[in-house]
C-alpha cells in the first residue's frame, strides 16, 4: 500500500464553509426605552421580542483549508474538533503568513496574508396562523406573510489576528431595524501548554459582547436551538437574562481553561456597553447616566463549568452556568431619566446543560438541553410600582434532537417552556390591541419546534420551520385579553441561507 | 605533519560543530513537532498518536516513512479520499518537511495503539485467512507480505495493527473509487467483496 506512489488528481478548487449562528436575542436598540417604559427592564420583556440574527462564517474554512464538517456536524452546530478550535482562539491557519521577527527570533507579526472576510444573506418568510390586528384600528387585520429580502446581510471579519489571538466579528444589516450594527463579537487570545503527562491544557481570554457567546457547546443560549428563527413573528413577554437578554449591550472579559479537551471552567464579568447611546449633556457616547435603561451596576459576574467525554462516535458533555446581573433601571420612558442611583434590580441565573453527539459517516444525532432558573429581586421596580412583587422567579426550559442524514437532510425538534411566578404589573401591561400582553400576569410560554432541512452544499441551508405554543404569556386561549390565542402565534417560517 | 595534524583538528572540529549543530536542530524539530502533534493532531488523533474516534486513524508507530509520504500527500493535494480533503489538504497546508519529518518521528515512536477487544470471532477469523493467505482466486495476496506478519508495517507500508475497522474500510472504500489512488491497492480493494473487506477490518482492529 505504498503511498509515495499517489497519483496526482485534478480536482476543482474547493471554498469550504464554517458557519456559526446565533440565537435570535438581540436588543432592538432604538426601542429599548420605551419597551423598559413597561417593563422592569429589557432582561424580563426583551428576550422574545429581539431581531434574530446569525452568523455565518466561511472565513473560518479559508483561513484553515479545512471544509466545514471538520468543525460543524451541520452548521452551526460545533463538532469536537470546531469546540478545540475555537478554544484556542480562532488562529489555526494553512494560510501564507506576513511574518515579523526580531534577531531574537521573537515573533512580532503573522498575518494572514488574506484577510478572513466572508458574507452571510438570508431571505425568509413568515406565515402566522392568523394575522395580527392592524396597529391602526380594529378590526383591521395586517397583511399575514411577511417576506424578508434579505433577513438580514452580515459581513464578518473570523479568524487569526495574530499567532495567540483571533477575532469572530460580525457586522449586520437587519431588515427589522433598517441599519448596520455590531452584532456577535468575540476576541480570544489563547495558548496551550503540554503538561508532564503530555496532555493539553488551554487557556485564554475571551472580549466578547454576548453571554454564552464564548461558550464551546451548543447547549447554551447564544449558539442554542432556534439557530435562526423569524423576526416577523410574535415573541413571548419573558425570557431569563442570560439567555440572550444583554446581547451586544455589554462588553465581557472573562478567563478559561481547557484540560485535555475535557474539563472546562471559565470565569468572567461584564458591563454595560450601550450602542446607539449619546450623553444627553456631552453627546458623547458616555457616560451612562439616568436617560440610559437596565444599566448592569459594577459589573455582572458569568462562570462556566463543563466536562465533555468522548468515547468512539460519540460524546457527551455536561455543564453548568451562570451569571448575576445587578440593574439600575434607569429611565422608565424615552421621556422619564432616572438616575442611576438608589434601589437595583438582581437577576441571578443558574442553569445546567448537556449536549451529546453522535457523529457517524451516514447519520448524525445530536441532542441538546439546559434548564435554567433565574431568581428576581426587584427592589428598584417594587418600589417605583414597576412589579407587583418584590421577588420573581423565571424557569427556561429546551431540549433538542437533531438528525441528519449524509449532512444533506435531516431536521430538529424541540421543545421549550418558560415559566415563573405571576405578576401582574411586570407582565400584565397591556395596551389594544394586545398581542404582545399577557392578560392575567403570567409569564408562562410552552410550545415546540420542529424544522426540516436540506443542505444541498455545506454552505448553504433551505429551511421550513414550524413553531406551535401550546401555552402564550400565561394562557392558552384569551391570553391577552382581546380574544387572541396561543395558536394564533403558531409560525411557518422558510429560511433559505446563504454564506460564503 | 604537524600542519596534517591542524587540519584533521580543524576538520574534527568543524564536524562535531557541525553535528552539535545538527542534534540542535533535531531537538528544535522535535519539540515543534510535539507541540504540534499534541495541541493540534491529537484533537483527533490523539496526543499520543492514538485515536478515540474510529473516523480517525491512529498514528502511533506507523513507519516514519508512510508517515511523511501521506503528509506530502496531504500537503501537495495528491491524496483525496474524503477526509483527506475535508480535513488534512487545510492541516499539512502550512507544514514544511522539517515538521513533517518531526511529526513522522515523533508518531513513529509512539506506543502503538492497544488491540481491539472484542469482535466477531468468526469475521476476526476469517480476515485472520485473508492477511494471512490472501485471496489465491481473486488474485489477492497476503496481506502480510507488505504489512507485515502483525501487521506492524515496513517503511512505506502502513502498520494496520490495532487501526480502526471504520478507517479501514473507509479507505477501502476510497481505493476502489480510486478517490485515493494507488497503483498497488486499488486492484485487491476492487476484488474483495463487502463482507471479505469487513472482516478483514475486524481482524485488523484486533490484531
Amino acid at each position: 500500500m505504498s503511498e509515495n506512489i499517489e497519483s496526482t488528481m485534478a480536482r476543482s478548487e474547493i471554498y469550504p464553509c464554517e458557519i456559526y449562528v446565533r440565537r435570535a436575542r438581540r436588543i432592538d436598540r432604538h426601542s429599548v426605552a420605551e419597551r423598559t417604559a413597561i417593563l422592569l427592564g429589557a432582561v424580563a420583556a426583551g428576550v422574545f421580542l429581539m431581531t434574530p440574527s446569525a452568523l455565518a462564517v466561511p472565513s473560518f474554512a479559508r483561513q484553515t483549508g479545512l471544509s466545514c464538517e471538520a468543525c460543524h456536524t451541520v452548521f452551526p452546530e460545533l463538532t469536537h474538533f470546531g469546540r478545540m478550535f475555537k478554544a484556542n482562539g480562532y488562529t489555526l491557519t494553512s494560510l501564507p503568513q506576513v511574518q515579523g521577527m526580531t534577531e531574537e527570533k521573537e515573533q512580532r507579526l503573522s498575518l494572514n496574508q488574506l484577510p478572513p472576510l466572508s458574507m452571510m444573506v438570508q431571505v425568509s418568510d413568515t406565515q402566522l396562523a392568523k394575522a395580527l390586528p392592524d396597529s391602526s384600528g380594529l378590526p383591521g387585520r395586517a397583511q399575514n406573510g411577511t417576506v424578508a429580502f434579505p433577513q438580514q446581510v452580515s459581513i464578518f471579519y473570523a479568524g487569526k489576528i495574530a499567532p495567540q489571538l483571533g477575532v469572530f466579528g460580525q457586522l449586520t444589516y437587519d431588515n427589522g431595524s433598517g441599519t448596520v450594527q455590531i452584532d456577535n463579537t468575540d476576541f480570544r487570545f489563547a495558548d496551550l501548554v503540554v503538561l508532564p503527562d503530555e496532555k493539553p491544557l488551554i487557556y485564554g481570554l475571551s472580549l466578547n459582547n454576548n453571554p454564552t457567546l464564548q461558550d464551546l457547546w451548543n447547549s447554551t443560549p447564544a449558539f442554542g436551538f432556534p439557530y435562526q428563527a423569524s423576526n416577523a413573528s410574535v415573541s413571548p413577554l419573558a425570557g431569563t437574562a442570560i439567555d440572550g437578554t444583554f446581547a451586544q449591550s455589554v462588553a465581557g472579559l472573562s478567563a478559561y481553561a481547557l484540560w485535555n479537551e475535557s474539563a472546562y471552567a471559565e470565569l468572567g464579568v461584564y458591563r454595560s456597553a450601550m450602542q446607539g447611546y449619546s450623553n444627553p449633556i456631552t453627546g458623547a457616547a458616555g457616560p451612562l447616566d439616568g436617560t440610559a435603561s437596565n444599566v448592569v451596576s459594577g459589573v455582572a459576574p458569568y462562570w462556566r463549568v463543563a466536562y465533555e467525554h468522548q468515547w468512539a462516535q460519540h460524546s457527551l458533555e455536561i455543564g453548568a452556568y451562570g451569571a448575576t446581573f445587578r440593574l439600575l433601571p434607569g429611565a422608565t420612558s424615552a421621556t422619564a431619566p432616572t438616575t442611576l442611583q438608589g434601589a437595583i434590580n438582581r437577576f441571578q441565573d443558574v442553569a445546567e446543560d448537556v449536549q451529546y453527539q453522535f457523529l457517524g459517516d451516514m447519520h448524525i444525532f445530536s441532542m441538546a438541553a439546559t434548564h435554567i432558573h433565574e431568581s428576581q429581586t426587584l427592589d428598584a421596580s417594587f418600589a417605583s410600582g414597576n412589579s407587583a412583587n418584590p421577588k420573581d422567579d423565571l424557569t427556561t426550559s429546551r431540549v433538542t434532537g437533531t438528525y441528519f442524514y449524509r449532512r444533506k437532510w435531516g431536521g430538529s425538534a424541540s421543545y421549550f417552556s418558560t415559566t415563573g411566578s405571576t405578576d401582574a404589573v411586570l407582565y400584565g401591561i397591556g395596551s389594544k390591541p394586545g398581542v404582545t400582553t399577557s392578560a392575567n400576569g403570567s409569564p408562562n410560554t410552552t410550545g415546540w419546534i420542529v424544522e426540516a432541512n436540506y443542505v444541498p452544499w455545506l454552505n448553504v441551508k433551505l429551511s421550513l420551520q414550524y413553531t406551535s405554543y401550546t401555552k402564550f404569556n400565561g394562557g392558552s386561549t384569551n391570553y391577552d385579553g382581546y380574544g387572541r390565542n396561543a395558536h394564533d402565534n403558531n409560525t411557518i417560517y422558510i429560511l433559505t441561507w446563504f454564506a460564503y | 605533519m604537524n600542519i596534517r595534524r591542524l587540519i584533521t583538528a580543524a576538520i574534527t572540529l568543524a564536524m562535531t560543530a557541525a553535528l552539535a549543530q545538527s542534534a540542535e536542530l533535531t531537538q528544535e524539530v522535535r519539540s515543534t513537532a510535539e507541540r504540534i502533534a499534541v495541541s493540534t493532531c491529537g484533537t483527533c488523533h490523539g496526543a499520543q498518536g492514538t485515536s478515540i474516534v474510529p473516523k480517525f486513524p491512529n498514528l502511533a508507530a506507523q513507519p516514519a516513512n508512510y508517515l511523511a509520504a501521506q503528509l506530502k500527500a496531504f500537503r501537495s493535494r495528491s491524496r483525496g479520499d474524503p477526509d483527506a480533503l475535508a480535513f488534512m489538504w487545510g492541516m499539512a497546508a502550512a507544514l514544511d518537511d522539517a515538521q513533517i519529518d518531526g511529526l513522522a518521528q515523533y508518531y513513529s515512536s509512539a506506543k502503538p495503539a492497544r488491540s481491539g477487544t472484542g469482535g466477531d470471532r468468526t469475521m476476526q477469523a476469517r480476515g485472520k485467512e485473508i492477511y494471512e493467505l490472501g485471496v489465491d482466486t481473486l488474485h489477492v495476496p497476503p496481506c502480510r507480505s507488505c504489512h507485515g506478519s502483525k501487521g506492524e508495517g515496513m517503511l512505506d507500508f502502513p502498520r494496520l495493527a490495532g487501526q480502526h475497522s471504520q478507517y479501514f474500510l473507509n479507505q477501502m472504500r476510497s481505493f476502489q473509487s480510486n478517490l485515493r489512488s494507488t497503483d498497488i491497492m486499488r486492484p485487491y480493494a476492487s476484488a474483495l467483496n463487502r463482507s471479505d473487506l469487513e472482516a478483514l477490518a475486524e481482524y485488523i482492529q484486533s490484531m
